[in-house]
């Protein structure tokens, strides 16, 4: 007994040194993606106010940039106005009338915090379940996807940005609808890897790739990015790498959109599995 | 004792608001980010007991991964940095040894020492910080060029600060 709280005394700072370094490495093998969330939003309760108030001051400096982005924007959704349109044929049935039911909502939401140096990167939103987001909602910028939210507090959101390794969604090549898993390599913020794509498909660097739709969470047809380079994998698969159309960099003010459809989709997939 | 005290619980603040405010936001193309809070470590005086370096240690890591949303990397970077430092001390120790009443600063051991100092335990922490935050070996080489080259800017950092801030 004697002997033993000697050999403690004697190595006390290498036995404290193993205590302590095992419980953060017990933090970080513990953290899987809901954990780590977990731990982001918690944190956020803390320092959500302060990073709040700093990217008030931080909004000044791109005020010019985001003006042009909504101005494009602004343009953009006037040509898909009804006034936008002459009509053609007294008989044209245009969208938005009692003949079709709403499928997508989109929310705004400025980003208040967010991370392009980490292997696991979110993005907190300045809007929360008060402002009706829901975790599974999708979030896009102007230029294109962003993430997807995974938490949220009554007034901020945690969204799983593009930029995380845990991030994962289904996306096609816009001119043939071939589809595949796109992911981030945890590299450069400015590429992801779209794999499984058959070798017969023709394939060519510049094609757009969009989402798929699959999964309920992104609307159909929503820009991910552009082709930069490609190989063969294995000799059967394509293995792509996809220039990012949006500059995780800068964002500013985002979209959030719910999809009316996501339970009945989601219900029915579940039906199917069991 | 109690201003002593003061005096490094204030810096131990002051380098995580910086850390947080100021240097995360500092990257050049996703490689290189300086992380500078770990200064405390280094400037801790000689006469700290071990196990105070180590809690205090966990502490600021801790303080840091929870306002980085990173469970775990940055304190067990930070309490390794922590256990080598009396290694690395012992290493670079002087001919005389280290003088009662010095510290572990620019001023009183000069430039050479102070480099090879903060160097070796800044390319410690950040090699297991980087290769903790990736965790893998997958891609090696680019997380080592990281590792490297965010030592080198965290360690400009930290030694031009010595010029600045603790002139006195």
């Amino acid at each position: 007994m004697r002997n033993l709280l000697r050999f403690i005394i004697q190595h006390h700072f290498l036995i404290l040194f193993l205590i302590i370094e095992s419980f953060s490495l017990f933090l970080l093998f513990n953290a899987n993606p809901y954990h780590r969330v977990r731990f982001y939003s918690s944190s956020h309760k803390v320092s959500g106010r302060i990073s709040n108030k700093m990217e008030n001051i931080k909004d000044y400096f791109s005020l010019y940039n985001e003006n042009q982005k909504l101005s494009e924007e602004n343009a953009r959704l006037y040509n898909r106005l009804k006034s936008s349109y002459r009509l053609v044929a007294a008989d044209t049935i245009f969208e938005g009338d009692s003949l079709s039911q709403r499928k997508f909502m989109y929310l705004t939401a400025r980003v208040i915090n967010n991370t392009v140096n980490k292997q696991y990167n979110y993005i907190t939103l300045d809007r929360g379940s008060a402002g009706g987001i829901e975790p599974e909602m999708a979030v896009i910028s102007s230029d294109g996807i962003v993430g997807i939210v995974k938490t949220v507090t009554p007034n901020y959101a945690a969204v799983l940005s593009l930029l995380n390794r845990d991030f994962i969604i289904s996306a096609k090549i816009k001119k043939n609808g071939y589809f595949g898993p796109l992911s981030w390599n945890g590299n450069s913020t400015e590429y992801a890897t779209l794999v499984d794509i058959p070798h017969h498909v023709q394939v060519n660097e510049g094609d757009t790739i969009v989402t798929s739709g699959f999964g309920g969470v992104f609307p159909e047809g929503f820009m991910i990015g552009t082709i930069d380079h490609f190989r063969l994998k294995g000799g059967n698969y394509y293995e792509i790498t996809v220039n990012l159309s949006s500059d995780f960099r800068k964002l500013s003010y985002v979209q959030v959109i719910r999809n009316y459809a996501r339970q009945e989709i989601d219900s029915i997939e579940y039906s199917v599995n069991q | 004792m109690i201003r002593e005290l003061g005096k490094y619980l204030f810096l131990f603040i002051v380098l995580i608001a910086a850390q947080l405010l100021v240097f995360n936001n500092i990257d050049f193309s996703g490689y290189i980010n300086p992380y500078v809070y770990v200064l405390f470590v280094l400037l801790l005086p000689f006469k700290t007991p071990k196990l105070v370096i180590l809690v205090s240690s966990f502490m600021l890591g801790l303080s840091i991964d929870l306002f980085m949303g990173t469970p775990g990397v940055h304190s067990s970077a930070t309490v390794l940095m922590a256990f080598s430092r009396p290694g690395i001390m012992a290493m670079y120790s002087p001919r005389e040894g280290y003088q009662t009443g010095t510290y572990p600063r620019l001023e009183q051991f000069g430039i050479e020492w102070f480099i090879k100092y903060t160097v070796t335990l800044v390319l410690l922490h950040h090699f297991a910080l980087f290769y903790l935050e990736v965790f893998t070996f997958h891609h090696f080489f680019s997380t080592f060029l990281r590792a490297l080259l965010s030592t080198i800017l965290s360690s400009l950092l930290i030694i031009f600060s010595q010029f600045f801030i603790f002139r006195r």
